[in-house]
């Protein structure tokens, strides 16, 4: 094989996704430029009125937006470990969704803090909390968290882009439909990697390092982010399973997510030669692993409360089984028991019904967080008296659901941005993967030369 | 403790159900088992005021130690001279027998030729308890306190005098006990203890006292139960007193200012660990990218 040759037949067929624009592409860059807008006007009342125009008084001063940091940064943490894991034990089925994953890894650990910004009612007082931290506090430890492991999971993405980066450099040199800003990106961006075979072994050197890094980390500030609240006394999340309740939820939210983004890029790009049923297959079995796992935690976590029969658990069950009964039996129900129905028969894991089981997954343990957060701090161990119902209970309003939307729209914004600038299937991992083969066939048949 | 103030609050009530006159004979008994007992006392207070108090108790004729108090009686508070009574006001027995008027400085009392006021208390009684009083007479006499500083030396002065009727001081001839005090969180601190000779008694005051947070310390003269003037007090503040802060050795705990020790050093471990790595990762590429440079030159030249 050779593999310039290789290389270019590869730009040649993934390129035509980071040149050309299709209406459809525009229509929905465009789609989601409105959402953010009508997000930005929201933020700007918000910034003007004050929480006041939010849902949050005085009992619930956490609602979606604290629900949506936790969604996200789950997702992130669950986007690292995958990731991790792909690069470490490097499996064959890495070289196509490994990107995914990357790209959903550092765009969810970006959106993710923004809502714990939204939900600040005094910003201006932030920079408090970095003169003065408290390092026994799980919050303090949860920005640690958060920053290092935005900067790994930076660092992480751009070595893993560096060997693409490289051939897009060089497929660009000649070809003069290229814009020139972008050959100069290309050019900064691959430092020079010319895929040497000591610049292969040191770059996979420090990227297998750093998989296990993003592995170890993902497991640390998963577990400070369930802290955050188990360290509490509040009841519903004074718990000692919440953190590796967090990991398995915030896994099951990430293979979901995943799959729905694998589904929609796949389709998107025409990308079926890369993206396999194999893949959608091998990830519905990921995530019904991973949904008996967090049923099983999600039933031990409400059976021990229940059994307790504690005075203010007692309260929250009534809370959950009363007040939120529909959105109970759809997160902890629903979103586990039809997953794992679909999922467990092989017959059932086809490309549609696996992204259908991931989109019941992803709103199910979004309303399971909804539910962690909400009803707990409506059902306090001293109750208001003698107030308005509103003050009381929770209800998001229409400028928590407009910046909600908007980090969604950003977030598949971005994504799309990042997908115009390098393809979503690796080319380097390809090449990778059909030069271990070749070297495989080779070593089983070898060349035997006859004088 | 707690047995105690059950024993007393069921005898209290069982008095003030007397009191309010509940008709039933085994109570009516039990009642004549108390002698009652009135005490009266009058105290000059550091604003010129004067304080009324009686204490109406009831004594246990067998049991002397079972002292209990009359609770809710109305006690009534009489200036006396010859046949004249003025009512000076009322009051109502606290839960611990005590009932408490207080006077201002500029109350007119009825007094005889050598100036003596003659304080009555009583009890009126009702069906099942016999009215009771008790009298005092005292004098109107003046305590005044002076904290200054004679050739740097902190000197407490007090001078006692009564007033005569052209309003001028006459300094008091005989010689009178007097206690000095200092004002401490929960009681007053005992410092000094004297005679005012001549109407004046003069004190220095030690140095090492300690004061409150700003270094004030509040200094008391009290005659105490004297049989012709009751009790008089005064007091003054001054900025004498020495603060010692306390030095407390502060320990690393969850809810200090500084964390536990182990908390610095697994955050230290788990950072240095992780950044460390970053740079190792940022050295690497700048090795990849030298590399890459270096090839470029070999292939332009």
């Amino acid at each position: 094989m050779n593999i310039d040759t290789r290389k270019r037949e590869l730009v040649k067929e993934l390129s035509p996704m980071l040149e050309k624009s299709s209406l459809l592409s525009k229509i929905w860059i465009a789609a989601l430029i409105s959402i953010i807008l009508v997000g930005l006007y929201a933020f700007v009342l918000q910034l003007a009125n004050g929480h006041e125009v939010t849902g949050m008084r005085d009992n619930v001063v956490w609602g979606i937006y604290i629900v949506n940091f936790i969604f996200f940064v789950c997702l992130s943490y669950s986007g690292a470990f995958i990731a991790g894991v792909l690069h470490f034990f490097e499996t064959p089925l890495k070289n196509s969704i490994a990107r995914i994953v990357e790209i959903t890894t550092v765009l969810s650990l970006i959106i993710g803090p923004v809502f714990i910004l939204l939900c600040i009612g005094r910003l201006d007082r932030l920079y408090y909390l970095f003169l003065y931290p408290r390092i026994q506090s799980p919050i303090s430890w949860d920005i640690i968290a958060i920053l290092t492991d935005l900067i790994g999971c930076f660092v992480y993405l751009y070595l893993t882009f560096i060997p693409d980066l490289a051939i897009l450099r060089d497929a660009s040199k000649e070809n003069a439909e290229v814009p020139n800003w972008r050959k100069k990106m290309y050019r900064f961006l691959a430092i020079g990697y010319q895929g040497t075979p000591s610049q292969h072994k040191r770059l996979h050197k420090i990227i297998r390092i750093m998989s296990v890094m993003i592995i170890a980390m993902a497991i640390v500030a998963y577990s400070v982010l369930a802290w955050i609240f188990s360290l509490t006394v509040q009841p519903g999340w004074n718990s000692t399973i919440f953190a590796p309740y967090f990991i398995i939820s915030g896994l099951y939210s990430g293979i979901a997510v995943i799959i729905i983004a694998m589904y929609i890029i796949r389709k998107f790009y025409k990308l079926e030669k890369y993206i396999t049923k194999i893949h959608f297959f091998a990830g519905g079995v990921m995530l019904l692993i991973i949904s008996l796992l967090y049923g099983y935690f999600t039933f031990s976590e409400y059976f021990s409360r229940w059994f307790s029969h504690k005075k203010h658990d007692v309260d929250l069950l009534n809370t959950l089984f009363s007040r939120y009964f529909w959105q109970f039996i759809f997160a902890n129900y629903f979103g586990i028991l039809m997953p794992i129905a679909i999922l467990f028969f092989k017959k059932l894991r086809t490309v549609k019904l696996v992204t259908i089981a991931a989109i019941i997954s992803v709103l199910g343990i979004w309303l399971n967080k909804y539910l962690i957060v909400v009803p707990t701090l409506e059902t306090p161990y001293l109750p208001i008296q003698d107030t308005r119902a509103e003050f009381v209970h929770y209800t998001a309003t229409w400028v928590e659901w407009s910046l909600s939307l908007t980090g969604i729209a950003a977030f598949c914004l971005f994504f799309t941005l990042i997908l115009k600038f390098v393809p979503a299937i690796p080319m380097s991992g390809i090449i990778d993967l059909e030069k271990g083969k070749q070297s495989k066939r080779e070593k089983n048949n070898p060349i035997v030369t006859e004088f | 403790m707690k047995i105690n103030l059950l024993k007393y609050i069921k005898i209290t009530s069982f008095l003030v159900a007397l009191l309010l006159n509940i008709h039933s004979n085994a109570q009516e008994s039990d009642a004549s088992n108390y002698n009652m007992s009135f005490e009266f006392k009058t105290v000059k207070q550091h604003d010129n005021s004067r304080l009324l108090e009686a204490s109406f108790t009831g004594k246990n004729k067998e049991d002397r130690k079972d002292v209990i108090p009359m609770f809710d009686a109305e006690i009534k508070f009489f200036n006396v001279l010859n046949e004249d009574e003025v009512l000076l006001g009322a009051a109502k027995t606290s839960q611990a027998g005590i009932a408490q008027i207080t006077l201002p400085e500029n109350q007119k009392y009825l007094t005889d030729e050598d100036g003596n006021i003659n304080l009555v208390a009583r009890f009126e009684g009702n069906v099942n308890v016999e009215e009771s009083s008790a009298e005092i007479v005292v004098k109107n006499i003046y305590l005044e306190l002076n904290l200054e500083e004679i050739d740097s030396v902190k000197t407490v002065l007090v001078s006692a005098f009564t007033i005569d009727e052209l309003g001028d001081k006459i300094p008091l001839e005989e010689e009178i006990d007097i206690v000095l005090y200092v004002q401490g969180m929960l009681s007053k601190m005992k410092i000094a203890e004297g005679s005012i000779s001549e109407g004046a008694y003069e004190f220095e005051f030690p140095t090492d006292l300690p004061g409150d947070v700003k270094g004030d310390v509040t200094v008391f003269s009290i005659i105490e139960g004297h049989e012709e003037y009751g009790t008089v007090i005064q007091k003054k503040n001054a900025k004498w007193g020495v603060f010692q802060q306390q030095i407390k050795k502060t320990k690393n705990t969850l809810w200090s200012s500084a964390a536990p020790i182990w908390m610095y050093v697994v955050l230290t471990i788990l950072l240095v660990g992780v950044w460390a790595n970053y740079i190792y990762t940022i050295i690497n590429l700048f090795i990849i990218r030298k590399e890459g440079k270096d090839l470029e030159l070999e292939t332009e030249s």
